[in-house]
């Protein structure tokens, strides 16, 4: 039971961070990618780390927890930096193809 | 999960991590380029968490977690420097 959780788990942060590079390869601007990367990345990476945890257990746990909560806690703010720092710079702001 | 799994996602973070870089090379500015080194350290505490699962052992997990601390960092400081800011403004 475990080990299908797990490799369920697995498959999903696969399938999540290919959406997240497929999102930066494909988005036009800045603030779109950030949009798949900031989110689905982090997603990703915390059903990876779920696996991880469920796979081996014992001491672990802990430490895949505190990179979850870790992340939790940063990545958001990583975005907004970044998101902030080119609207600042005056990057390009997609607006559809007719504008 | 088992090895053959966890062999066949580390191959898969491998493939995305190059598609990545690549993506970071290709950049139209500068904060795609930002954006891209901190998907990439992303996939690799990915990876160093497949590691820990394989081998059975945590210390993978610490160089994992020092290495999102770090990205944090890294991210943010340059983040700022580039939006015309200090560290601390």
């Amino acid at each position: 039971m475990k080990e299908v959780v797990a490799d369920v788990a697995v498959l999903v942060g696969l399938v999540v961070c290919t959406l997240a590079v497929i999102g930066v390869w494909r988005f036009p601007d800045v603030y779109t990618q950030l949009h798949a990367a900031g989110k689905a990345a982090f997603l990703g990476v915390s059903m990876i780390l779920l696996a991880a945890a469920l796979t081996a257990g014992g001491a672990l746990w802990p430490r895949a927890a505190l990179i979850v909560v870790l992340l939790t806690l940063t990545s958001p703010v990583a975005a907004h930096v970044v998101g902030q720092a080119a609207l600042r710079r005056g990057e390009d702001v997609y607006s559809g193809d007719d504008g | 999960m088992g090895s053959t799994v966890v062999v066949v996602a580390i191959v898969w973070l491998s493939v995305l991590i190059a598609a990545a870089v690549v993506r970071l090379i290709r950049a139209r500015s500068l904060g795609s380029r930002i954006l891209a080194v901190d998907l990439i350290t992303l996939l690799l505490i990915a990876i160093l968490g497949l590691i820990a699962a394989r081998e059975g052992t945590a210390g993978y997990l610490d160089a994992a977690l020092v290495l999102a601390l770090l990205a944090f960092v890294a991210t943010t400081a340059v983040a700022r420097s580039y939006g015309g800011r200090g560290p601390f403004s």
